[in-house]
C-alpha cells in the first residue's frame, strides 16, 4: 500500500498494477506515465519504504502496454452525471 | 499461557521501555488490565494527543523510542497529528492502538476506524495484528523500524480479541530484515571527490541538521568543523550540534535565520549539508536557493537527496560512519586558505543584530529568562512567533537542548512534550514556552503536570493574537487580521490555580527600562528556582514581528528587517 502512495499523492494515474510472490518476498510492477523528474522522485520515495528491498525502472512491458491501450481515462469515481455523459459523448 | 496483552507488555519491556504514555478505552482495556506488575509505568495524560506529544518529548530528548497507547476509533485518530509530527521530524515512536474484535473489522463497528489505512502515508511501518501468535514478531519489527536508519513513527493496531486470547509465549524475538543493496559508504572513496570540491571552493559553508544528533555523530562533527573552520549554520533542529561560541558559527539559517547565515548560504560555491533535508523553511524559494553552490549531501535517507536540485556528491549512509571517515581524510588534506571569506561571512558587519529588535520586550524577556537558566536545561517551544524568537535567542551546546515541532509546526505541542521531556530528564530544568494560542490547544495537560508534580516552568507569551498568522496578515494581507484576535483570552494564572499550579504574571512594562526592574527580577528568579510546577503569563505588545524574515517566494538574501 505504501508503494501505491507514491504515485497517488502526486495524482499520477496507475493503469496497471501487478503484485506476485517472488522467493521470500513480493514483486510489484506498476505501469506509469511519468517524466524523468517524477521517476527520480518515485524511486527515492520507494527506496525509503522500509519493506522495499530494491527498485528498478525500465521500459514498459509489452503485455502491460497492451492492457493499457484499451484503457480510456475517465473522471475519478464517483463522477457526476455530467462528466460521465461528456466522456461517453467524446468516446 | 499468558494473554496477548501480557505478551505485548513483556515484549515492550524487553525493548528497554519502562515508560509509556496513553489514555484507556474499550478496545485497549485488556492491555491496561495487564499493566500492574508488568514493569512498564504508564503515564495517563488527558487527551491522546497529549500522550503522543509526551511520547515524542521523551523520545526527542533522549533518542530512545517513545511509546503512546490509545484505544480504537477516536482514541486512535487523536494520535494522528503526533504521528505526522514524528514523521516530519524523524522521531522514533511506537503507537499501540486497540481495535475492535476481528470479526467486526470492516463493519463500521462502535469505535472502529481504519487507523492502519489512515496512517499509511505517515508511518514508517505499520501492522494490524492478525493473530496473538504473531505479537512478539510484530513488536520486535515495530521497534526495529522505529529506531533504524532515519527514525520515525510506527503503528501497531491490535484487535481486542487478540489482547484477550492466550498463547504459548517463548519470549521476545529478534528481528533481522532482509538486506537491501547497500549505498552505505563504509570506505573512503567519496573523500577523493569531497577533497577535490573543497580544493576548488572559494566560499565553502556547512549546514547542520537534525541528522547529526539522530546518528550520534555530534562529537565527530564538531571535530570536523574545527578542522575545516568554514562558516557554519544550523536548521532549527540542528542547533546545539554546533558549539554556539565558535567564531565560525552563524546561528540558525532560513526563513527567520540570521542575516549572516542567510547571506553566506546564498553566496556559497560549495555547500556541505550534514543530516538536513533542505526543506522550504531553510532554502527560501527553492529555484533561487544557493545559486552558485555545488552541494555535498551527507544523509542516511536517500529519498531526501536531490529535492532542491541534484547534488554534486551524495554521501548516503549513517553519519556516525561517514563523518569520521571524512574527518580522517580531511585532517591530512591540503585545503585552501579561506581567511578572507571567513572574515566577510563571519564578520561584524553581517553578524550585528538590529538593536531595535533586541529592545523588543519579548526578546528582552527571553534574554532575561535564558540568562538565568542553569547549564542543565532544556527549552521546549510551541509553534509561532515565540518559537522563532526562542530559537534565535537560546544558545545551548546541548544537542537536545531545544525541542520544538519543526517540520509539521503543530501548535499545542509544547506542554505535553515538556511532560515527556521532564520525565525523561528529572535532573534538568525544563522550560516550556508557548503562545497564548498553542497553550490552549492542550491546556488539559496541566492536570497531568499537577498530578505528577513535575517542576516544569511553563511560560505563556500572551500577545492576545495568533501572532505568526497576524504577522503574515500585517505584511502580506494589508493588516486584515481575520480570525487571529485572541483578546478575550482567559485568565491563565487563574486557570493554573484551578489545576493546582502556582501562577504569576509579568507585564512588558517591567522590561522597558535599560535594566529589568526589581519586581520582574524577583518574579523570574522565584519562577525558575521553584521546585514545583510554575506558570508565568508574560503579557506583551500585540504587534511585534519576528525579523529577519524571508517572505514566501523570496530568496534567502531578500530578507525583511525591522522598519
Amino acid at each position: 500500500m505504501r508503494i501505491l502512495n507514491g504515485p497517488s499523492r502526486r495524482g499520477i494515474e496507475m493503469p496497471y498494477v501487478q503484485a506476485e510472490p517472488l522467493e521470500h518476498t513480493h514483486k510489484v510492477t506498476l505501469l506509469l506515465n511519468v517524466n524523468p523528474k517524477q521517476i527520480g522522485q518515485l524511486c527515492r520515495d520507494w527506496r525509503a519504504v522500509v519493506d522495499v528491498i530494491d527498485v528498478q525502472a525500465g521500459a514498459p512491458l509489452k503485455d502491460a502496454f497492451d492492457h493499457s491501450a484499451t484503457w480510456t481515462p475517465t473522471a475519478h469515481p464517483p463522477a457526476s452525471v455530467t462528466k460521465v455523459a461528456e466522456a461517453a459523448a467524446s468516446a | 499461557m499468558p494473554k496477548g496483552a501480557e505478551i505485548v507488555l513483556r515484549c515492550v519491556r524487553a525493548e528497554g521501555v519502562d515508560l509509556v504514555f496513553g489514555y484507556p478505552g474499550g478496545a485497549i482495556m485488556p492491555l491496561y488490565d495487564a499493566l500492574q506488575g508488568s514493569g512498564v509505568t504508564h503515564i495517563l495524560t488527558r487527551h491522546e494527543q497529549g500522550a503522543v506529544f509526551a511520547a515524542e518529548g521523551y523520545a526527542r530528548s533522549t533518542g530512545k523510542v517513545g511509546v503512546a497507547i490509545a484505544t480504537s476509533g477516536p482514541g486512535a485518530t487523536n494520535l494522528v497529528t503526533g504521528i505526522a509530527d514524528a514523521k516530519m521530524d524523524s522521531v522514533p515512536l511506537v503507537c499501540i492502538t486497540g481495535q475492535v474484535r476481528s470479526p467486526l473489522i470492516g463493519t463500521d463497528a462502535f469505535q472502529e476506524t481504519d487507523v492502519f489505512g489512515m496512517t499509511l502515508a505517515l508511518t514508517k511501518w505499520s501492522r494490524l495484528v492478525r493473530s496473538v501468535e504473531e505479537i512478539p514478531e510484530v513488536i520486535a519489527q515495530a521497534f526495529y523500524w522505529a529506531r533504524s536508519g532515519r527514525p520515525g513513527p510506527v503503528m501497531v493496531d491490535i484487535p481486542v480479541d487478540m489482547l484477550k486470547a492466550s498463547a504459548e509465549f517463548h519470549g521476545p524475538v529478534d528481528f533481522n530484515p532482509h538486506p537491501k543493496p547497500s549505498d552505505v559508504h563504509n570506505d573512503s572513496t567519496f573523500c577523493e571527490t569531497l577533497i577535490a570540491l573543497l580544493q576548488q571552493a572559494k566560499k565553502p559553508v556547512a549546514l547542520i541538521g537534525a541528522g547529526v544528533k539522530l546518528s550520534g555523530a555530534v562529537s565527530d562533527l564538531r571535530n570536523l568543523l574545527d578542522c575545516l573552520n568554514i562558516p557554519t549554520f544550523a536548521t532549527v533542529h540542528g542547533m546545539g550540534a554546533v558549539v554556539p561560541d565558535k567564531p565560525y558559527y552563524l546561528g540558525m539559517v532560513g526563513m527567520h535565520g540570521t542575516r549572516a547565515a542567510n547571506m553566506a548560504l546564498q553566496e556559497t560555491d560549495c555547500l556541505l549539508v550534514f543530516g538536513a533535508r533542505l526543506d522550504d523553511r531553510v532554502t527560501g524559494e527553492p529555484s533561487r536557493f544557493a545559486p552558485h553552490a555545488r552541494i555535498v549531501h551527507f544523509e542516511v535517507d536517500p529519498s531526501q537527496l536531490d529535492r532542491v536540485r541534484p547534488c554534486e556528491l551524495p554521501v548516503i549512509g549513517d553519519l556516525a560512519e561517514t563523518i569520521p571517515i571524512a574527518l580522517e581524510q580531511l585532517q591530512s588534506a591540503s585545503l585552501p586558505n579561506w581567511t578572507t571569506w571567513r572574515a566577510v561571512a563571519c564578520g561584524p558587519e553581517r553578524s550585528e543584530v538590529d538593536a531595535r529588535g533586541l529592545a523588543q520586550p519579548t526578546i528582552r524577556f527571553l534574554d532575561e529568562l535564558f540568562s538565568r537558566l542553569p547549564d542543565k536545561s532544556i527549552v521546549v517551544a510551541d509553534v509561532g512567533q515565540h518559537q522563532m524568537w526562542a530559537a534565535q535567542r537560546y544558545r545551548s551546546s546541548s544537542p537536545r537542548g531545544f525541542i520544538t515541532s519543526g517540520g509539521l509546526g503543530a501548535m499545542g505541542f509544547a506542554l505535553p512534550a515538556a511532560i515527556g521531556v521532564q520525565l525523561a530528564n528529572p535532573d534538568m530544568t525544563v522550560v516550556c514556552i508557548s503562545g497564548d494560542g498553542g497553550f490552549q490547544m492542550n491546556i488539559q495537560e496541566l492536570a497531568t503536570v499537577h498530578r505528577l508534580n513535575l517542576p516544569i516552568k511553563m511560560v505563556i507569551v500572551d500577545n492576545k493574537y495568533l501572532g505568526m498568522v497576524r504577522q503574515w496578515q500585517q505584511l502580506f494581507y494589508d493588516r486584515n487580521y481575520a480570525e487571529t484576535d485572541m483578546s478575550d483570552n482567559p485568565n491563565f494564572v487563574a486557570i493554573g490555580y484551578a489545576y493546582g499550579i502556582n501562577g504569576r504574571r509579568l507585564r512588558a512594562e517591567a522590561l522597558l527600562g535599560e535594566k529589568i526592574n526589581t519586581g520582574a527580577e524577583e518574579t523570574l528568579d522565584s519562577f525558575l528556582h521553584s521546585t514545583k510546577p510554575e506558570l508565568l503569563a508574560f503579557e506583551c505588545p500585540p504587534e511585534a514581528n519576528v525579523y529577519p524574515m524571508v517572505p514566501s517566494g523570496a530568496a534567502l538574501s531578500e530578507m525583511l528587517f525591522e522598519e
